[in-house]
């Protein structure tokens, strides 16, 4: 049985592509090794699948595992059979794969067409062996787990015991400390969990002497190397006590390596870490990968001996940026062994690499996966290089395409054929590949063509075909993206310059707002109805929003009366022209049966930038560069947009009025409940509702008080003007209420009755009655004033109507004015004279006051008689409206 | 799809009291993370329960400051501060960061904020603390910052800043006392009232805290500059403060160190006896211990102490968990290889042991105590080791070749060459190519190939080896190799040589210059075993030239001269011999490795008083005639 580490394949987890990078290990016990996961965070997602022999390689997944973050690398540890897993900005893992955890419940949420066919299994958080956030790498020895976690200003190694099989996972003491260099941060931070740019590599190099048994961990995460180039790079100390040694590649291009046995205890680090440290190299450029590979012939492969216990004689690392580092024991000038180093550049950016048997390596950019060849002779030599015998790396490397693209994870094992190689590559879509190569028929310029070579060959370009089209769809898919975020940003222009163009005239786009009792649960609600309707040419489409705004007109006066307005957004599916949508929005009463009228209600539409074309922004190959990863969020907030303001409608009192009185008797029980909607409360009211004592949810104090009463006239002149429209025959006070409740929903009744007064019921439930007469206000002579009076108990609903009522005349009157009517007739003479009598009356409102002030008790008694009186005749004796200057209209008449 | 954005409008009272309950639940969540026994479940408590305290002092911070909730937020920040540092075990900029946004926060309540930004924290402390003696209230909260902010002062060493701060505490007059212990031992933290918010650990706790780290601190220092009655008085005062186990141990120790250094042994020796009674921590009170026996030249005892020492290193002591709180040891400075307390690992002991048998002549002990080095270094799969008795000390090759001495003083040969092909054979692939040496010898073209001077130092112990086993032959051809090599071939690499200091150089040139002479001797006494005079004579005649000083190569000269009847030579010999013995013994500056010191005991000629002696009258005798 052999683990095999796959990833999500793309139906699974389409949303998100990130770079992944897992790698399939040698034969029999192929494992993954490095890992990024696919899905978004916050779940990253591993699948373990058991698989009987590696030629049989139909992956049949045992368990899929979810991570709390993503998942940056993971070993696998074959003693134990435990799979290490370095959890971002978490910690360390540990999932024995012995006793895969059942899962406690299957479905997670991820019913819908995501579903994976095996049992999802979330990993408990006491899995985690090791619990540091700051943790970026790790890597398995013998007994030694060695972590690389980034401090404040410098990367530090530590050490910790790794307890032998059977016993607790979690790693024991830590047994030493070493800081390395100082190091940039890593770009994010826990609380921001985005992908660093580069993590970096570390590895573990055995000393030559070491046997590498089939319990040991042998990965690409570790290697051995032969005598010349252990003792050259890491000194006569580290070989004499057979030491292992840890290289590490930071993002910064360091390539440093720490001698473990020369580690000191913990608390007792020597305070020069140089003493333990040794820069190998700098590659100036993020490191990716580090590995070896035998490039000399070796003895040992004729024993019939794996590629694992090839002794590597040359050490490759590989920067991101296609530079590449070649290390090599040689032998001086002077018969000294020296390191033979080179440099070679590849093309960027590399993604993964893996190290193949025969001085090959592989590395994988987003177009191409490559080989190229560093064994001896096997490229062609520097003419001016001295054929110095062995011991000198080619001059140039040429790599050879095998037609595979954004591979993001790599690994190499001895195919079963001499010089063969099975490779496994996982692919950005999470396409776990294999692909044998034969070192006769790979390589360019050694084609000869024997069926079976050509079976393969044929194989290889169906792969490669395979390879490309999955890269063809990947762009076809973002230049679909882009084209239909190019349309919908020109439709958008379109409907901006149309709405914004058509000031005063019909709009495209328009959004008529009504108000109406409806009854959707137990109790009254007054419902807002938006009525969007696309009369133009114009669709609006994806990315599109309707923005409702309710404010209540009594809190607009409070300071902060940004808190008390809501906003409703609903997003625009696709409105084709012609078509419209209704929204409906509850303006109140609310659970205290309170309902601040008046209530304004304004619609605009919006555009979010982000949501129309957000997704065509994003990266296509986001592992292209790794810090585009999380950019197209940034670039795009989540305010901006477009905003064209539509329509605003202010809904009153008069529209918020209900007249049961006016409703067919049996109706009335209904509609009379008060707006609490306890319905206990409700049966008691209609029981008193059909006992002998009619009364309406008015309590007996406000009952014994009189109702408070306003009036307004206003000129019926004016208004027979304003009102000429309407049907014939209907007298002025008539008409007069129904324009008033043209928009109220019982305008029906009042017309068809032809009422000229109604009682009506507020929304908290006290009495509302209007009472529209004519009178004539004469005491010089016959001016007739439409008297319009609002009587009510409570003060509250009175003032709502009484501001209804006035804010339609001023309305009227601005109309008028507008439409340029000729004015009533108008006796200046008349208004002088009230003006003078106002004059009069308010000197001796003056002295009266003042008279009020000296007096004592029995005289101020009359005093103040006298000042109510004087009020009174200063209300009343006035006409309103007689239509001065229009544009200061002033109401007049008040009376309480 | 809707959202809202209700008013919050609960009122402030409500919330302080609510941001106090959040406080102390968060205090009391500690206090059971630190009863817990799992270590990574208290980990993870304590991990959360800083989240905690993060968010709390975020939404504290977030509100303009003001009086009154003031010393909650300041509590909320010590808290905070104390439960970071101790996860950390280390205090780092960000605290400092910590706690000069507190110093603002309450700055940000006065009425004349001046420009902070530019004033560094010991300014801000002086405004603060002059603006609070307004605001009684803020006093306990800020002492107890006041606390931490000399912990981090203390941990990074600015001591200047630490006094200031102390001294504007105290209210006493800049510059009246810079003495700290004093100026600690005279601050009185105001303590909080007790319905104060809880905190982690308070103020008067931290001083005392405070104190011992300090004395410690001061006495270590004092110790190892020299100064040692301050650093005796240090010690006391740290002794007598509260003091955990560990850290009594660590201060009976270097307070055993100052007393031997001062001459005192004998309570030198009580104090390390309490020392070794007090804990776990055995491995610096040992190496004392042996140090003080070595100074009253006791060696048995001396290396009985090492040897336990090996033993209680070879121990791993779990470490226990630390507090969730500031600790002295926290405050201590990193364990220093300089320091007198550094033990150092169990193989570093070892070493010890085995070099200090050898130099006190305990050969067969030494050797043992080498082989078992060499395992524990070698077999040893586990790297928990460190191979190097603390630097600067013998690299690897060094302790291979003192183990083939040790091997070979013990008679045990066959050992030492076992050894010594053990090294050569582990390092060959550094080894130049010897085919190649000859041919550009002959060229005469190339420079010469560079070799470190241990591996002509191991075919000399071989040759010594064979001798001892009386192959003269391979005795003979080992010689010969390690003088080739030591003629041929340039010592160290170039590159080696420029970056390392002249001293070392010089003692590489030296180290070299013996090599040969013991090298040519050592042929030249095998010659003279095999009956080969000449040929002896030519070796020792080579060896004086060589190194003129060295008597050995006289005396063996002479020896062989007197053999060979060359009398008139001889008696010249002499002569130079006798002059030279009158001169004061040139001083060996130049400390040689332990190996060849061992080596050249081995040519050393034993009957050099009784050879001049003889000459002496032989020569007398014919002037009496």
């Amino acid at each position: 049985m052999s683990v095999v580490g796959s990833f999500w394949p793309s139906c699974w987890a389409p949303a998100e592509t990130l770079p992944t990078r897992a790698a399939v290990a040698p034969r029999g016990r192929c494992l993954v090794e490095r890992g990024q996961l696919r899905a978004g965070p916050p779940s990253a997602w591993l699948a373990v699948s058991l698989l009987p022999t590696c030629a049989q390689l139909s992956p049949n997944i045992q368990a899929v595992y979810r991570f709390p973050g993503r998942v940056w690398h993971l070993e696998f540890l074959a003693p134990r059979r435990a799979l290490y897993v370095l959890c971002a900005w978490k910690g360390l893992y540990c999932l024995s794969l012995d006793h895969p955890s059942r899962p406690a419940s299957q479905d997670d949420g991820e019913s819908e067409d995501g579903e994976p066919p095996s049992p999802v299994v979330p990993v408990d958080p006491d899995a985690c062996v090791l619990l540091d956030a700051s943790l970026c790498a790790f890597t398995l020895l013998d007994n030694v787990l060695v972590t690389l976690v980034q401090g404040p200003a410098q990367w530090k190694m530590q050490l910790f015991d790794r307890p032998c099989p059977g016993e607790d996972p979690r790693p024991g003491d830590q047994i030493g400390e070493v800081t390395l260099s100082a190091c940039t941060p890593v770009a994010g931070v826990p609380g921001n969990p985005t992908s660093p740019p580069f993590l970096p590599v570390l590895c573990c190099v055995l000393p030559p002497g070491t046997r590498v048994t089939h319990s040991h961990t042998w990965g690409h995460g570790s290697f051995v190397l032969d005598e010349a180039l252990f003792g050259l790079l890491f000194g006569a100390d580290a070989t004499l006590l057979e030491s292992p040694v840890i290289l590490c590649g930071l993002p910064d291009g360091q390539l440093c390596c720490v001698v473990l046995k020369a580690l000191v205890l913990p608390r007792s680090v020597p305070s020069d870490p140089a003493a333990l440290v040794q820069i190998l190299h700098h590659l100036e450029e993020p490191v990716v990968f580090i590995g070896a590979v035998r490039t000399e012939p070796w003895a040992g492969e004729a024993m019939g001996e794996t590629l694992s216990t090839v002794h590597a004689d040359c050490l490759v690392a590989l920067g991101h940026h296609g530079r590449t580092l070649a290390i090599k024991a040689s032998w001086g000038e002077s018969g000294n062994p020296v390191p033979e180093l080179r440099e070679y550049h590849l093309v960027e950016p590399v993604l993964c690499a893996a190290c193949g048997g025969g001085g090959h390596v592989y590395y994988s950019t987003p177009t191409d996966l490559c080989v190229v060849d560093l064994s001896w002779g096997g490229s062609p030599a520097d003419p001016e290089e001295p054929s110095g015998g062995p011991g000198t790396l080619p001059a140039l490397l040429c790599p050879a395409s095998l037609s595979i693209c954004s591979a993001v994870a790599l690994s190499v094992a001895p195919g079963e054929a001499k010089g063969s190689a099975k490779l496994f590559a996982l692919s950005a879509k999470g396409r776990l590949m294999r692909c044998s190569l034969d070192s006769t028929s790979e390589l360019p310029g050694s084609a000869r063509a024997t069926p079976e070579s050509t079976g393969r060959r044929v194989k290889e370009l169906l792969s490669g075909i395979g390879a490309v089209s999955e890269r063809v769809s990947f762009l076809k898919r973002a230049v679909d993206q882009r084209n239909q975020a190019l349309a919908s940003l020109n439709e958008a222009m379109n409907v901006s310059c149309a709405l914004l163009s058509s000031r005063g005239g019909p709009r495209p786009i328009s959004c008529t707002i009504t108000a109406a009792w409806g009854r959707p649960s137990l109790r009254d609600v007054l419902t807002a109805t938006c009525l969007l309707e696309s009369s133009g040419g114009f669709q609006l489409g994806h990315g599109w929003a309707l923005c409702v705004q309710v404010l209540s007109c009594s809190r607009a006066l409070d300071l902060d009366a940004a808190g008390s307005a809501v906003t409703y957004t609903i997003p625009v599916d696709q409105l084709g022209p012609g078509s419209r949508r209704e929204v409906a929005l509850p303006l109140g009463p609310g659970e205290d049966g309170e309902l601040d009228l008046p209530v304004t209600v304004s619609c605009a539409l919006f555009y979010s930038l982000r949501e129309a074309v957000g997704g065509a922004l994003a990266p296509v190959d986001s592992w292209e560069d790794p810090s585009l990863d999380e950019r197209a969020p940034n670039i795009l907030p989540e305010q901006e947009g477009i905003c064209l303001p539509l329509s605003r409608h202010t809904v009153d009192m008069l529209q918020g009025l209900r007249f049961p009185s006016l409703l067919p008797a049996h109706a009335q029980v209904t509609c009379l409940l008060g707006p609490a909607g306890n319905p206990v409360d409700a049966f008691l009211d209609t029981r008193r509702e059909l006992g002998p004592e009619p009364a309406g949810p008015t309590s007996p104090q406000t009952k014994a008080l009189s109702p408070s009463v306003a009036c307004i006239k206003v000129s019926a002149e004016l208004l027979r003007a304003a009102l000429q429209h309407g049907p014939p025959g209907v007298p002025l006070s008539c008409a007069t209420l129904q324009w008033l409740l043209a928009e109220n929903a019982a305008v029906d009744v009042v017309r068809a009755r032809a009422l000229s007064s109604v009682q009506g019921v507020a929304p908290d439930g006290a009495d509302v009655h209007l009472i529209v007469a004519m009178v004539d206000l004469c005491p010089a002579g016959p001016l007739q004033v439409v008297e319009v009076q609002v009587e009510s108990p409570s003060l509250a609903d009175l003032c709502r109507a009484h501001h209804a009522i006035i804010g339609r005349l001023q309305t009227l009157v601005m109309e008028q004015a507008a439409q340029g009517s000729s004015p009533p007739d108008l006796r200046v003479q008349y208004l002088r004279q009230i003006h003078a009598n106002h004059e009069v009356l308010l000197r001796e409102v003056q002295s009266l006051r003042d008279r009020l002030c000296r007096e004592d008790e029995a005289g101020s008694h009359a005093t103040a008689q006298r000042l109510l009186q004087v009020y009174r005749q200063l209300r009343n004796g006035t006409p309103a409206w007689s239509c001065c200057d229009p544009p200061a209209p002033a109401p007049t008449a008040f009376t309480a | 799809m809707s959202h809202q954005t209700p008013l919050d409008s609960a009122s402030p009272a409500s919330c302080l009291d609510l941001w106090r309950e959040k406080n102390d639940q968060l205090v009391g969540q500690v206090k059971v993370a630190q009863a817990s026994s799992l270590f990574p479940k208290r980990q993870q408590l304590a991990q959360d329960t800083l989240e905690g305290l993060r968010g709390l002092l975020h939404s504290l911070q977030g509100l303009p400051a003001a009086i009154p909730v003031l010393p909650l937020e300041l509590t909320v920040l010590c808290n905070f501060i104390i439960l970071k540092a101790s996860l950390a075990q280390h205090f780092t900029e960000d605290q400092a960061q910590d706690i000069q946004q507190g110093l603002e926060r309450v700055l940000e309540t006065q009425e004349h904020p001046e420009p902070w930004l530019e004033q560094g924290l010991g300014k801000m402390w002086d405004s603060v603390l002059h603006a609070s003696s307004l605001l009684p209230e803020l006093l306990p909260a800020l002492h107890h910052l006041a606390g931490l902010q000399a912990a981090f002062w203390l941990s990074n060493d600015r001591l200047g800043d630490l006094a200031l701060l102390l001294q504007t505490l105290n209210g006493s007059q800049r510059g009246a006392s810079e003495d700290l212990l004093l100026l600690l031992k005279t601050w009185s933290p105001l303590v909080e009232e007790s319905d104060a918010p809880l905190t982690l650990q308070d103020a008067r706790n931290l001083k005392d805290v405070l104190l011992t780290a300090f004395a410690y601190r001061q006495g270590l220092q004092e110790l190892i500059r020299g100064n040692l009655p301050r650093a005796l008085s240090h010690l006391h005062e740290a002794a007598s403060g509260l003091c955990p186990r560990p850290v009594l141990v660590q201060v009976y120790t270097a307070l055993g160190t100052c007393l031997r250094k001062m001459g005192n042994p004998q309570r030198a020796l009580l104090y390390l006896v309490e020392a070794l009674k007090g804990g776990s921590v055995l491995g610096p009170p040992l190496l004392e211990a042996s140090r003080l026996y070595q100074q009253l030249e006791n060696t048995t005892a001396e290396l009985e102490s090492l040897e336990l020492l090996v033993e209680a290193l070879s121990v791993t002591h779990s470490s226990k968990a630390p507090q969730l709180l500031i600790e002295v040891e926290l405050l201590l400075p990193q364990p220093d290889p300089a320091s007198p307390l550094y033990c150092g690992s169990q193989s570093q002991a070892k070493y010890l042991l085995a070099s200090r048998c050898l130099q006190m002549g305990r050969a067969e002990n030494a050797a043992e105590h080498y082989l078992d080095l060499l395992a524990l270094l070698v077999d040893n799969s586990e790297p928990r080791s460190s191979p190097l008795p603390g630097p600067p000390g013998p690299c690897m090759p060094e302790v291979f070749l003192e183990a083939a001495a040790a091997l070979i003083q013990a008679g045990r040969a066959q050992d030492a060459l076992t050894v010594c092909e053990e090294l050569l054979s582990r390092t060959s692939p550094l080894l130049p190519k010897m085919s190649g040496l000859w041919n550009d010898a002959r060229k005469g073209s190339r420079e010469p190939p560079h070799c470190p001077l241990w591996i002509p130092s191991t075919h000399l112990l071989q040759g010594q080896a064979w001798v001892h086993l009386g192959a003269h032959k391979e005795a003979i051809s080992e010689f010969s190799r390690c003088l080739e090599l030591l003629f041929r071939v340039t010592p160290e690499n170039k590159e080696k040589g420029a970056s390392s200091s002249c001293e070392q150089r010089c003692r590489s040139d030296v180290i070299r210059q013996q090599l040969r002479a013991a090298a040519l001797i050592s042929r030249g006494l095998e010659w003279v075993a095999s009956g080969q005079d000449t040929r002896a004579l030519q070796d020792f005649l080579l060896s004086l030239q060589m190194y003129p000083s060295n008597q050995d190569a006289s005396f063996h000269l002479l020896q062989t001269l007197k053999r060979l009847d060359r009398r008139d030579e001889a008696i010249a010999l002499w002569r130079r011999l006798e002059a030279q013995t009158k001169l004061p013994q040139e001083d060996a500056t130049w400390s040689l490795p332990l190996y060849l010191e061992t080596y050249l005991s081995w040519i050393h000629p034993s009957d050099r008083e009784t050879l001049l002696e003889e000459f002496r009258t032989s020569l007398l005798e014919p002037h009496d005639l």
